[in-house]
């Protein structure tokens, strides 16, 4: 019996994680702030992500300082004035696909999870579409995040020119990890 | 240890190492695939002047600034009182970015009239966490031409004075570092040469030092001071270093900055050498004013 009990251990000590893991190195995460005043919209392309189809599990990491905007004026407001991100540069997410079936050409599931920007952590459910490709998956979607939810200060006189919910759309191609 | 025991034991232990390696988690390594590049400071004074002098920032490309500042003050003479303030000196300006280092710009003051066009030029970007670039540098030439001088009915100003032309050339190395978040300060070397005298005694060469620094309060709101310190000010009238304590208030396309301040110049040749009050609470020395500057991109990014 202890012979199994240590078998197990050192079988999950050396076990290789990465066979089942897939990594997007260049995902896409974009989001939209819609006003009658003012349409903010901004674009990350360098945005980390990394499948595990065995455990269901999947994280993202991004840079905020990676977001590029339309207007340079806006992306120093935005990381200085707004998100922070001397103090809190990354944002993050992880968390489980429910039902994940990993040899399902195309899927719909629900990913729940804990989000992570400016320093505050949310639990949330994301719909996404999930579609397997050669050697890997494509997952994409979108959700809405309530600004204040997330301690993001906006002055008054500013209010209007920010939307109250901020859209996020992502989308994230996964290769084998390596 | 009895047999039950190290089963436990080991039970346990292979839950815990199992857990282990669940949370050795995808985020840590995530953070390992971040690729090593340079990440520079932004938003180091946020605005292209700390108050009176120029900072070290410079807007990207094809961003042109619209700026209108303004110095109000009272004259020491009781005898005429108006609403708000006596006096105001109004400068109108434009600033374009040619490239995302180099911007051009230029401006008219009314009251001291004197026209002035600068070139500035980011050499040094201040880099975070490393030693490479430790501040950052920007080199900075402006010009100025005063059309009459205040001076033409100075009791001590050369006689060939009247209606001659003057021009300054200001040349500075700003040095400036974001020491964290919410403070940065910064340097300012400044030599300054008239074309020729105005004032008896009239060094044609000056220098001067610069301290700026800013504090950050939150995310829109920071207090500014600056101060240059004169190593060689004209001697046969009395001129005070210039002093600046002001509240910047960033709203979206629009920068604002609140000043108390002794000067009433609004081109650096003549701020920094020709200021003749000296910063208090009293009716002629005491300035307030607002820099009000418009973003305006006339290039925007594409979003790939």
């Amino acid at each position: 019996m202890n012979k199994l009990y240590i078998y197990l251990l050192f079988s999950s000590l050396f076990v290789n994680d990465t066979d089942n893991q897939f990594i997007a190195r260049q995902g896409q995460i974009s989001f939209f702030s819609y006003t009658s005043v003012e349409n903010i919209e901004a674009k990350n392309n360098q945005v980390l992500s990394i499948l595990d189809v065995e455990k269901n599990e999947i994280a993202i990491s991004m840079l905020m300082r990676a977001f590029t905007f339309k207007k340079d004026l806006m992306y120093e407001h935005f990381n200085e004035s707004y998100i922070e991100s001397d103090v809190f540069p990354k944002a993050t997410f992880k968390g489980k696909i429910i039902e994940f079936e990993k040899n399902k050409k195309s899927q719909i599931k629900i990913i729940k999870g804990e989000i992570t920007i400016h320093g505050i952590s949310k639990e949330i459910d994301i719909k996404t579409t999930i579609d397997k490709t050669k050697n890997g998956y494509i997952i994409e979607g979108e959700v809405d995040l309530v600004v204040k939810d997330f301690n993001i200060k906006i002055p008054p006189i500013l209010s209007k020119n920010i939307a109250k919910v901020v859209s996020v759309k992502f989308n994230f191609q996964y290769y084998p990890y390596e | 240890m009895n047999n039950s025991t190290s089963k436990y034991i080991f039970t346990f232990t292979f839950f815990f190492v199992t857990f282990l390696g669940f949370s050795q988690d995808l985020l840590s390594k995530l953070d390992k695939e971040y690729p090593e590049e340079p990440v520079y400071e932004i938003a180091t004074f946020k605005t292209t002047r700390i108050g009176l002098g120029h900072s070290i920032e410079v807007r990207k490309k094809g961003a042109l600034e619209i700026s209108l500042f303004n110095r109000f003050w009272n004259l020491e003479e009781k005898t005429k009182k108006r609403f708000i303030a006596d006096e105001v000196n109004l400068r109108f300006g434009l600033n374009y970015a040619i490239t995302d280092n180099f911007t051009v710009g230029g401006g008219y003051s009314n009251f001291d009239k004197i026209s002035d066009g600068f070139i500035k030029y980011k050499l040094l970007k201040q880099q975070k966490n490393a030693s490479k670039a430790p501040v950052s540098i920007v080199l900075f030439q402006a010009i100025s031409h005063r059309n009459k001088t205040e001076y033409e009915n100075n009791l001590y100003a050369p006689d060939d004075i009247v209606n001659s032309e003057v021009y300054s050339y200001a040349s500075q190395i700003l040095i400036a570092k974001k020491f964290s978040p919410n403070f940065s300060a910064q340097l300012s070397p400044t030599y300054i040469n008239h074309s020729k005298p105005f004032l008896n005694d009239q060094p044609l060469s000056q220098f001067a030092i610069g301290l700026g620094a800013r504090y950050k309060v939150n995310g829109h709101i920071s207090l500014v001071s600056e101060y240059y310190y004169n190593t060689n000010p004209v001697k046969s009238v009395s001129t005070y270093d210039p002093f600046m304590f002001g509240i910047n208030w960033e709203l979206s396309h629009l920068l604002l900055q609140f000043q108390f301040t002794n000067t009433r110049h609004l081109a650096e040749s003549a701020f920094i050498t020709q200021t003749q009050n000296k910063f208090n609470f009293e009716d002629g020395n005491f300035h307030f004013g607002f820099n009000a500057i418009f973003v305006l991109h006339t290039n925007k990014n594409k979003l790939k």
